[in-house]
């Protein structure tokens, strides 16, 4: 799960960042309210009301911080993008599916073989979109009215779908089994119930849904 | 240095008393600045309890699956007029309105630049709001598109009633307003401080006005721009099956987007700074840098729209979380700035104090998650559900409204003239401060889980309900919190105590005049004393204790 690894990791090392800072920030305000009462102060701790050297040397510092987050953002988009576990930008995978958001259900088309699959959202009828195990798949997103979101929660993956715009997203999908997808993008009435359902199968049982058109899985 | 020397006087006016007679028309064509500022807050104030039930009224149909309180169009109505108030009708004036009031005081002026166009703004504003709220009366409701009001689902084709366009024309009127307001103080400040008030002399809460409005005059013109195009689009839907009129809009919208977000950000922020110098009973540390960094931090918002577009694919991933990170430096400096005030200080504990603290942990749970969701990796999942949600309520309501509210226990005497009761400030306070982290926490493991944003109801399978009880629980010790406020209010003019001109041992010169203040500020009895610092009445008052251990 490319997308779940690079969330995940980078999800850890900005939320140990945060609670660092967060317990830092929270253990001096404490401090002071607990030892600056006036009740048990008559004069002021320290008279300063400036000390250039020390606030440069900490601006200095926050800039060398702002650098390693800045990296790290950087080098995780760009493993999302181009790197482990997906195919290189320039190669298309074998599968892929042109999938279109409309107003309130989704559409998904095989490029490889003529096999579409949709549904009734709004009555409990959601489409499965049906993909390999271990093998790259894109999804070629587009909508016929509105702006919509794919959103695959449990895969930490999201691109909007625009009309007259194609979005293209690659991922891995690793595991078989069964997720829900969602629509996040607000809609109008029915964004609610705008849910599919990603299942993967392994290699072969797909080749054997693309044959028999899209049936029997 | 004589301040006073070679300014006219202005008439004598008795404390307490208003200077007009309390007619209606006295106030509504008022061109003093108190009492344009005070009709801007007031509104504000009001706006911000209808905008407060449609929020309590969304939370009570969250708080289990499957409740239908509201049909899902109205929900829909709800959320879109509960963030439209609260970013243009509320944050942003009560903002702007803030300056209005206190930065003529606070730097020695009798009044605002340019009174009269300053009344008409607030008209454009008050109209603007009754404008949006009337479209809960036609036929098919309110707008119901969202508050950034995305096309083309707010096209006529896709939005067809006549809610979008009441909607459209109420934030016009309303933008126009700010935009005015903003630039008359701004003017105020640049042009009408009294003398020895130099530009770095201000007191922080005026820079923060400075720098907010500089961002008001950069970015509303962008929200007048975007809403121009959802007219076109209410005329003409079929141009937005091209591409570039949606995504276009979308940069059009944002470039305002971010902006006003600190400018419903900066001027609490000052009046936390101002809040903490006062109680911690010194000088506020590191004015320049504090300066400078609000200075840093508004040139860069106009440069971080794209990090609300990460997820079209049609933006710059690595541009825009560049300069979204970057604003670490800035807010690292303010936030160094506040906790070396409060470690040199000698510190007091009245309402205004728990809220301006309160902050300080609060905002930084909305600053953190914010870079979160300034690195697209992360934003992929955040965007558009719940931790969204979390997040900028955590900036907005955990931060920007505790700020807000500081303000107001803060300032209540110099403009009325009356003490707020301290042990009923203080059951809101605990109220807010409980309330506001139940109701928003929560909202970080929705999101998390999959809940997306603007749902108006969910399924017992699932899996949102705990947290979706605990966060309605919240909203209701919000609404309760709201309330006790309300009383406090009451009881100060019910059974009034009055208030001293300086009943903190304030540091700047609004504290100098009486409460409230006579209607050109300052007066023969109460003039414009000497300015030598951003904290003149703490130089006088240090100066005086000098002088007295002089004479023992």
């Amino acid at each position: 799960m490319p997308f779940r690894n690079v969330f995940d990791q980078a999800l850890t090392v900005w939320s140990a960042i945060a609670a660092i800072v967060f317990f830092l920030v929270t253990i001096i305000l404490l401090g002071a309210i607990a030892r600056n009462r006036a009740k048990r102060r008559d004069t002021l701790p320290f008279q300063a009301s400036k000390n250039t050297p020390l606030e440069l040397g900490y601006v200095v510092a926050l800039a060398l911080i702002v650098g390693g987050l800045v990296y790290g953002s950087f080098l995780w988009n760009s493993r999302l993008h181009n790197g482990v576990g997906l195919a290189q930008a320039e190669t298309a995978p074998a599968t892929r599916i042109n999938v279109t958001a409309y107003r309130w259900c989704w559409e998904f088309a095989y490029q490889a073989a003529p096999v579409h699959v949709t549904g009734e959202c709004s009555t409990g009828d959601f489409p499965t979109v049906v993909v390999p195990a271990g093998q790259p798949v894109e999804f070629d997103l587009t909508s016929a009215d509105v702006v919509h979101a794919f959103w695959l929660p449990d895969f930490a993956a999201k691109r909007d779908a625009y009309p007259d715009h194609v979005n293209t997203l690659r991922m891995v999908f690793p595991q078989q089994g069964r997720w829900r997808g969602r629509c996040s993008e607000y809609c109008g009435t029915h964004h609610m119930t705008m849910d599919f359902y990603v299942q993967v199968v392994s290699p072969e049982q797909y080749q054997q849904f693309l044959h028999s058109a899209g049936t029997g899985v | 240095m004589t301040a006073t020397a070679d300014r006219p006087v202005p008439l004598e006016v008795e404390p307490g008393r208003h200077a007009q007679p309390g007619s209606i028309v006295g106030w509504l064509a008022s061109t003093d600045h108190k009492r344009i500022g005070l009709l801007t807050l007031g509104t504000a104030l009001v706006l911000m309890l209808v905008a407060g039930g449609l929020a309590l009224t969304i939370r009570g149909q969250l708080a289990q699956p499957q409740l239908h309180v509201l049909t899902t169009d109205r929900y829909d109505q709800f959320f879109t007029i509960h963030g439209s108030l609260m970013i243009y009708m509320v944050m942003t004036p009560f903002a702007i309105g803030m300056g209005l009031y206190l930065v003529p005081l606070q730097i020695g002026a009798p009044n605002v630049a340019a009174p009269r166009t300053t009344m008409f703004s607030y008209w454009l504003y008050v109209t603007g709001a009754v404008v949006m709220l009337s479209g809960f009366f036609t036929g098919s409701g309110a707008a119901d598109h969202g508050w950034y009001a995305y096309p083309p689902l707010a096209t006529s084709r896709y939005t067809p009633g006549q809610g979008v366009e009441l909607w459209i024309v109420g934030v016009a009127l309303a933008g126009l307003g700010m935009l005015i307001m903003a630039g008359t103080v701004l003017w105020t400040v640049l042009l009408k401080r009294a003398p020895g008030m130099t530009m770095l002399r201000l007191p922080v809460f005026s820079w923060s006005i400075v720098a907010s409005n500089l961002m008001v005059i950069g970015a509303f013109p962008a929200l007048l721009a975007a809403v121009g195009i959802l007219a076109v689009g209410r005329v003409r839907p079929d141009l937005f099956t091209h591409n570039e009129w949606n995504i276009g809009y979308q940069d059009v919208f944002w470039f305002f987007g971010h902006p006003v977000v600190y400018v419903m950000f900066f001027p609490y922020v000052g009046a936390i700074a101002e809040v903490l110098a006062t109680f911690a009973g010194r000088k506020f540390f590191g004015y320049k840098f504090f300066v400078i960094s609000q200075l840093l931090f508004a040139a860069l918002s106009m440069s971080v729209w794209g990090h609300h577009m990460f997820t079209t694919g049609q933006s710059s991933n690595y541009y825009f979380s560049l300069t979204s990170i970057a604003l670490v430096i800035p807010a690292g400096i303010e936030y160094f700035d506040m906790l070396a005030t409060l470690v040199g200080g000698r510190l007091r504990f009245p309402t205004a104090m728990c809220f301006a603290l309160a902050f300080i942990p609060q905002f930084l749970i909305g600053g953190l998650t914010g870079i979160m969701s300034g690195t697209p990796a992360l934003d992929y999942q955040i965007q558009d559900s719940y931790f969204l949600v979390g997040h900028w309520h955590y900036t907005l309501a955990a931060g920007s409204l505790f700020g807000l509210f500081a303000g107001v226990y803060f300032w209540f005497p110099k403009a009325t003239g009356r003490m707020l009761r301290e042990g009923l400030g203080k059951v809101h306070f605990w109220l807010w401060f409980i309330g506001t982290n139940l109701t928003f926490l929560p909202m970080f493991w929705l999101g998390f889980h999959g809940m997306p944003r603007r749902i108006p109801t969910y399924l017992p399978s699932d899996g949102f309900t705990t947290e979706n009880l605990i966060s309605s629980i919240g909203a209701a010790l919000l609404g309760l919190g709201a309330m006790v406020f309300i009383l406090n209010v009451a009881e100060s003019l019910g059974r009034p105590r009055f208030a001293d001109p300086d009943p903190w041992e304030g540091h700047t010169l609004e504290w100098a005049t009486s409460s409230p203040p006579p209607t050109f500020n300052f007066s023969a009895r109460y003039p414009v004393p000497p300015v030598h610092s951003y904290a003149p009445l703490l130089d006088l008052r240090k100066e005086r204790e000098q002088a007295q251990l002089g004479v023992r």
